[in-house]
């Protein structure tokens, strides 16, 4: 075959693949913006269902909660998973192979199973003591503990990146400890730091199975509350909710990008 | 040694910008001393064996050794980024051997450079002024003269991703030099550098230290790096100090066969016997007053090379063949072989003089002024 030829069909593919990537998203979509309560037939234009979503309780619940366990969860999973992904770092030349390994695990374990275990854990343990009923507490539990291996890995490979020198350097520089976290560590960290958080945010806002094996009554997220909708048919109410995450995803990379692109351009101030 | 005079006397008139560092270090630095430091990291691994030295205050000293000799572990242990298995670190007469490297005033200038990518070139160099705490008005007048001084005082607002890497060494050595070291330690940082550049920042460190007076210790695995810029050079081997002088002593009198070999010499033969008359090696005599060794090397620039039938027969002439030539300019490097698997080198300056093509035979004269005896 033709490089020309291989090229035209790699650049056909894109196609194909991107159409199968953002033609459903855009289905969605368009039938949010239905005027008929249906996923076959384009009525009209309406925003009824979207005025619908926001005036049913059960779903800004379960968006606010989503959002509840998502912030609460990343943040307490950064800063442990820093603190864990700096601990292996440092202590990388002993020999920790077993360790990592268990940190490492869940990231592969599938969540059907890790959500089952969590699921019969905390319900041992509130049969047995009363603590720990399953709810929203339980959920931030078991997201922090999926999430804190990737912001390990996160942290620990940037620092493996770095120059070991310096560190030696903020010694040499007469930093304390607690000045070398300040003034170096954490700057140095902070876009792997930033990145983990969202990671972790995202992690947990799009997670059904664990969250479903772990929630109580009372702490329905969006994922679960769509996936009890959806068994009694996809309505237009969810194809609303679902653009809404499009586009606030949207929003976010887009903001991202311009970031990114700010930071790129910016001259130094001179001096 | 009128641009020396020259040199200086520019120095001077520029003196009232690094006042503040003539001050502080009272224009000689402090000096070191080491006994017995010794560097083990494994059963099998020892990087030191029991070092003693002493370091005088303002002097460019420079550790030279092959890679893995100990040089680098040395300086870390002076720095307080390393500790000694044994032995006492003294800087300034006062023990430090206990105290860590941010309580240690003396800085160094790391191989990688170890810039800070977060900060910009000012807040770089500003770094340790900043960790003590001095106030923000003091660090950037200190910062502005210190890089004025370094000639990098166009460079300050540059981020450190911009800077070539003559830029960032002269900021690495900026960032240690502006918190007035007692000792400044400097690991092989040249060796990323290209060749001219290299020789550029050589002259300028020299110039620098004796117009700062610190105490600079260098550590490099090239000799002639460590000849150009040096009061005195320690060569290390296998973790121990071979040699300690000069590098004119190093080079024209090495104590052994490591320091003879590492100094560049390639013509060193054994010593077969020895009288009061000359001495004997595989290739033939030697006649003149030697002192006692076991080894003799000769210097390859004191050598004479001539035609065959222009030997006036006397001693110290021997004849052979050339093997190879090498150009290098002002010299012609000529390896010669005297028979029996013999060969030694003599470079003669291009002067007029003829060449001589490979296969010519030719006869060598040896100066005994370049016939140096010693202990293996």
């Amino acid at each position: 075959m033709s490089s020309r030829g291989f090229h035209r069909g790699m650049r056909a593919f894109w196609y194909v693949m991107l159409f199968f990537l953002y033609a459903p998203l855009a289905v969605v979509a368009l039938y949010s913006f239905n005027s008929i309560n249906s996923s076959a037939v384009f009525a009209g234009v309406s925003l009824r269902w979207y005025a619908q979503l926001f005036s049913d309780e059960t779903i800004l619940n379960a968006f606010y909660n989503s959002l509840t366990l998502a912030i609460t969860s990343s943040i307490i999973a950064t800063v442990i998973g820093t603190l864990l992904g700096y601990g292996m770092y440092t202590y990388r030349n002993r020999r920790l192979g077993w360790l990592i390994w268990l940190v490492y695990l869940p990231i592969v374990m599938p969540d059907i199973v890790y959500g089952i275990s969590q699921m019969s854990f905390f319900t041992s343990i509130s049969n047995a003591t009363g603590l720990f009923q399953l709810g929203l507490g339980t959920m931030v539990i078991a997201h922090v503990s999926f999430q804190v291996p990737f912001v390990a890995l996160l942290i620990y490979s940037r620092l493996v990146g770095l120059d070991a020198m310096l560190f030696e350097a903020c010694h040499d520089l007469y930093a304390k400890g607690w000045q070398r976290a300040w003034y170096f560590i954490l700057p140095t960290l902070r876009p792997a730091i930033v990145s983990s958080f969202f990671l972790a945010f995202t992690l947990s806002i799009d997670d059904f199975v664990i969250s479903f094996f772990t929630s109580g009554p009372e702490s329905v997220t969006l994922p679960i509350f769509i996936w009890s909708a959806i068994k009694k048919g996809v309505t237009p109410e969810v194809n609303a909710i679902a653009t809404l995450m499009i586009g606030a995803v949207f929003a976010a990379a887009v903001i991202a990008l311009a970031f990114q692109y700010v930071r790129a351009a910016r001259p130094r101030a001179a001096d | 040694m009128t641009g020396q005079s020259t040199a200086t006397a520019s120095a001077v008139a520029a003196e009232p910008t690094t006042q503040h560092q003539d001050q502080a270090s009272g224009r000689s630095g402090s000096s070191i001393e080491l006994h017995g430091v010794t560097k083990q990291f494994a059963a099998d691994s020892i990087a030191l064996r029991g070092i003693n030295l002493k370091i005088s205050g303002g002097e460019f000293f420079t550790l030279l050794g092959p890679s893995g000799c100990g040089k680098t572990t040395l300086l870390r242990i002076i720095a307080g980024l390393e500790n000694a298995s044994d032995g006492e670190v003294e800087i300034g007469g006062a023990s430090v051997t206990d105290v860590p490297a941010h309580k240690r005033n003396v800085n160094t200038v790391f191989q990688s450079y170890a810039l800070f990518n977060h900060l910009d070139v000012r807040e770089n160099i500003g770094f340790g002024l900043k960790m003590r705490g001095m106030d923000k008005a003091e660090i950037s007048k200190r910062v502005t003269e210190t890089a004025e001084f370094i000639k990098i005082g166009n460079l300050l607002g540059r981020r450190v991703d911009q800077l070539s890497g003559g830029q960032r060494q002269r900021v690495a050595l900026a960032r240690a030099l502006v918190n007035e070291p007692d000792v400044l330690l400097l690991d092989e940082p040249l060796s990323a550098l290209d060749a001219g550049l290299r020789s550029e920042l050589q002259l300028e460190l020299s110039r620098i230290q004796r117009r700062l007076g610190m105490t600079f210790i260098f550590v490099t695995h090239d000799q002639q790096e460590a000849m150009v810029m040096s009061d005195r050079v320690a060569v290390l081997n296998d973790g121990r100090i071979q040699q300690v002088g000069p590098p004119q002593q190093l080079y024209e009198h090495p104590e052994n066969l490591f320091v003879a070999r590492f100094m560049g010499h390639q013509n060193l033969y054994e010593v077969r016997q020895q009288d009061e008359s000359g001495l004997d090696t595989c290739f033939g005599r030697l006649v003149g007053e030697f002192e006692r060794g076991t080894h003799v090397l000769i210097r390859p620039e004191t050598m004479t090379v001539v035609r065959e039938d222009d030997v006036n027969a006397g001693p110290n002439v021997f004849a052979a063949v050339v093997r190879e030539r090498v150009y290098r300019g002002h010299v012609a490097e000529y390896t010669l072989d005297l028979g029996n698997d013999t060969e030694i080198v003599a470079t003669c300056n291009n002067v007029g003089e003829p060449m001589f093509d490979v296969g010519t035979r030719v006869a060598v004269k040896v100066q005994t002024s370049g016939v140096v005896t010693f202990h293996a």
